[in-house]
């Protein structure tokens, strides 16, 4: 057997084929999502335009393809055993990856955007975005009250700063508006 | 020849005068600085900061913009040499050779090698631009919509092909990016497509929310969900890199430049490949093969030649036909576009001088580096102890600026989450984002081309066809999606094996 040709980067761990079938019926409903209100677009023909430059004929175009593409990563899921009665048991690897830390990213981060930016200043909103963002994530349980006070102290001081600094940076000195 | 060296000196000259100087420190500084950091990527940065260099005029703010993509592709050699992490994904292959070579007690010569690759492979790179876009650009200047629509066509497909992962995902992520480049008006009837009667979903997606989106907002939940980077105490020997280290793997900087700069030059692949193929390609060549992965000096200087070649082989394409050959270089041309630019063919006609300018800039990038790089080595170590729990909200912030600054749009702010959430959930899904940002960036020169081409042909597609550069375009693009499909690909393989058989 010859040798094969190295791939261009490391091969990645593929996912579970049934994770892959639901990640193929999500797309083939976007598609014919695209494909319906592509169809409702006005052509206008009636105003002497050709067709090939109606609004939807490109979006259609894109969302055929899509389609035909989840067609195919389907077909490759059913065929990798995404109906089987196994498939998509594995236990996921969790490579010391947190949703609980992701949630709480995620969770701050729209708090952020959504509760705090336009209601006050943005230095103020980045300054208690800042410093919630490092209070949370070094919360540690057992923590003796002197050590907690001290990086909660830290935490508002560089969140203070940051406010201070990115107001001071990006709208005095290179005169860009912030929210 | 005199008179493009004195065009060359002017831009230099030019360049660094008034604030120049400075600027290309701190640019080069902070890009550094954002490529050591795991979580930080190049594109991220280059994003990040054509929001701050918005309103600098347009060579200060593009020479920023190079200093810090030039920056931070180098910059992510020291996490991967130092912690074994790759502070940018370009960068991961530095990790084989740069970590053990640390660990042998020898960090200081890993990143002196890391250094004079970088600098010799972007300098490489540099030749190549000067040699090739005025021939490119004069070739693009013959290429019509038919031409022009197979090319965004192709730089989606080969992105899918190549970038890495799946190359179905790929054409996916690939397509999805150009339909979200067409929700908003379209050019023709002004009709806002999928807006649902908003008004600023009719105004379109911006590119530049969307990309500090997915580069910058999905990196932070990436970061803040993954395990915590170990620190590792190192004693840094000297980092003045060895003329011998140069010398006896000239051909290998030489082979990995050429690597480096051609997979720059193709649509949407990238340092990354970059790396992995110059290090493949040194691997195979080698005497020494089984010094690789364990400390190689050659395997070290292959991957940051190669990667660091790749950044001016990927701003090729830009300058001649408005296609980045990367994700940074996508962001550029953005920035470019913002500045009022008009990268493609007409720029060398339009604006001759910004050509000379952006050799001028790359080299001014290259040899900041080269400073900066040799001479602030502890402060660069110092900033890799900063735990992620007190960068990445600082980060969020500017995402956040970065994504309302250029059109002061609330809106702009959601699109960027919208895309920081997509882009986090694609990438868990193995959805490589090259090509999703290739169909944002390339939606408008497809659809303009396609329509256009049409116009032109009275609605017949046989022109996208016949026409010699545009049936080679086509047949390489349709090989290419036939190639991944493995059924037809083994076929293929089988076909030529029999045949170099039978003759036996």
């Amino acid at each position: 057997m010859p040798d094969e040709p190295p791939p261009l980067l490391p091969p990645e761990e593929p996912l579970p084929p049934r994770t892959d079938l639901w990640v193929a019926a999500s797309f083939l409903a976007f598609s014919a999502a695209i494909l319906v209100l592509a169809w409702q677009m006005p052509t206008y023909t009636d105003q002497g335009g050709p067709i090939y430059n109606a609004p939807a004929l490109v979006p259609s175009f894109y969302g055929v393809v899509i389609g035909l593409l989840s067609v195919w990563l389907a077909a490759r899921a059913v065929r990798a055993g995404a109906l089987g009665p196994t498939a998509g048991r594995d236990a996921p690897r969790t490579n010391g990856n947190s949703n609980g830390r992701l949630a709480l990213a995620a969770g701050l981060g729209i708090l952020f955007i959504v509760g705090l930016i336009g209601r006050m200043p943005f230095w103020l909103a980045a300054a208690i975005f800042v410093t919630l963002f490092i209070a949370a994530f070094e919360w540690r349980p057992g923590l003796d009250a002197k050590s907690r006070l001290r990086s909660l102290a830290t935490a508002l001081l560089q969140g203070v700063l940051t406010g201070l600094l990115v107001t001071l940076v990006f709208e005095r000195l290179f005169l860009v508006r912030l929210p | 020849m005199l008179d493009s060296l004195g065009q060359f000196g002017a831009a230099l000259a030019h360049l660094l005068s008034g604030w120049g100087v400075l600027n290309v420190f701190w640019a080069t500084l902070l890009g550094i600085i954002i490529g050591a950091l795991p979580g930080l990527t190049a594109t991220m940065g280059v994003a990040l900061m054509t929001t701050l260099t918005f309103t600098m005029g347009h060579e200060q703010a593009i020479l920023v913009l190079v200093c810090i993509y030039v920056g931070a592709i180098y910059g992510g050699s020291r996490s991967a040499i130092l912690l074994n992490i790759p502070g940018t994904p370009a960068s991961a292959c530095s990790t084989l050779d740069g970590f053990p070579l640390a660990r042998q007690g020898l960090a200081g010569r890993a990143m002196g090698i890391s250094t004079a690759g970088s600098w010799l492979g972007t300098l490489f790179g540099i030749l190549c631009v000067a040699a090739l876009t005025p021939v490119l650009s004069e070739v693009a200047l013959k290429f019509q919509s038919f031409e022009f629509f197979w090319i965004a066509v192709f730089g989606i497909v080969i992105a899918g092909t190549l970038a890495g992962g799946d190359p179905l995902k790929g054409y996916i992520a690939g397509f999805l990016g150009l339909f979200i480049a067409t929700i908003g008006q379209e050019p023709y009837y002004n009709y806002a497509r999928f807006a649902f009667g908003s008004t600023d979903l009719a105004g379109g997606i911006g590119l530049l929310p969307a990309l500090v989106g997915c580069f910058g907002v999905a990196e932070v939940l990436q970061s803040m969900r993954g395990p915590a980077v170990q620190a590792v105490a190192n004693k840094i020997d000297s980092v003045i890199p060895r003329i011998e280290d140069v010398v006896r793997y000239w051909r290998t900087i030489l082979r990995s430049g050429a690597i480096g700069t051609f997979i720059g030059i193709l649509p949407g692949l990238g340092e990354d490949t970059a790396a992995w193929s110059s290090y493949a390609a040194a691997r195979r060549a080698s005497k020494e093969k089984d010094k690789f992965g364990k400390g190689s000096v050659e395997g070290l200087m292959a991957a940051e030649t190669g990667e660091s070649a790749c950044v001016p082989g990927a701003i090729i394409p830009v300058l001649t036909l408005a296609v980045p050959g990367s994700a940074p270089a996508a962001v550029l041309m953005a920035a470019m576009l913002i500045h009022g630019l008009n990268p493609g063919p007409n720029l060398m006609l339009q604006t001759p001088e910004f050509f000379y300018q952006i050799v001028a800039m790359l080299l001014i990038a290259d040899m900041s580096k080269l400073f900066v790089g040799l001479t602030l080595v502890r402060p660069l170590l110092w900033i890799l102890l900063v735990p992620r729990e007190r960068l990445m909200p600082v980060v969020f912030v500017l995402c956040v600026v970065g994504a309302y600054a250029i059109t002061s749009r609330v809106f702009d702010i959601y699109v960027m989450l919208f895309f920081g959430l997509l882009g986090f959930v694609l990438r868990q899904l193995k959805f490589p984002m090259a090509p999703l940002i290739l169909g944002l960036v390339l939606g408008e020169l497809l659809e303009k081309n396609l329509t256009r081409g049409l116009v032109l042909s009275g609605g017949d597609i046989a022109p996208f066809f016949t026409r010699p550069v545009s049936g080679a375009l086509a047949a390489i693009t349709i090989g290419s999606i036939l190639w991944s499909i493995p059924a037809f690909s083994d076929r293929v393989r089988s076909l030529f094996r029999r045949r170099a058989v039978r003759p036996a």
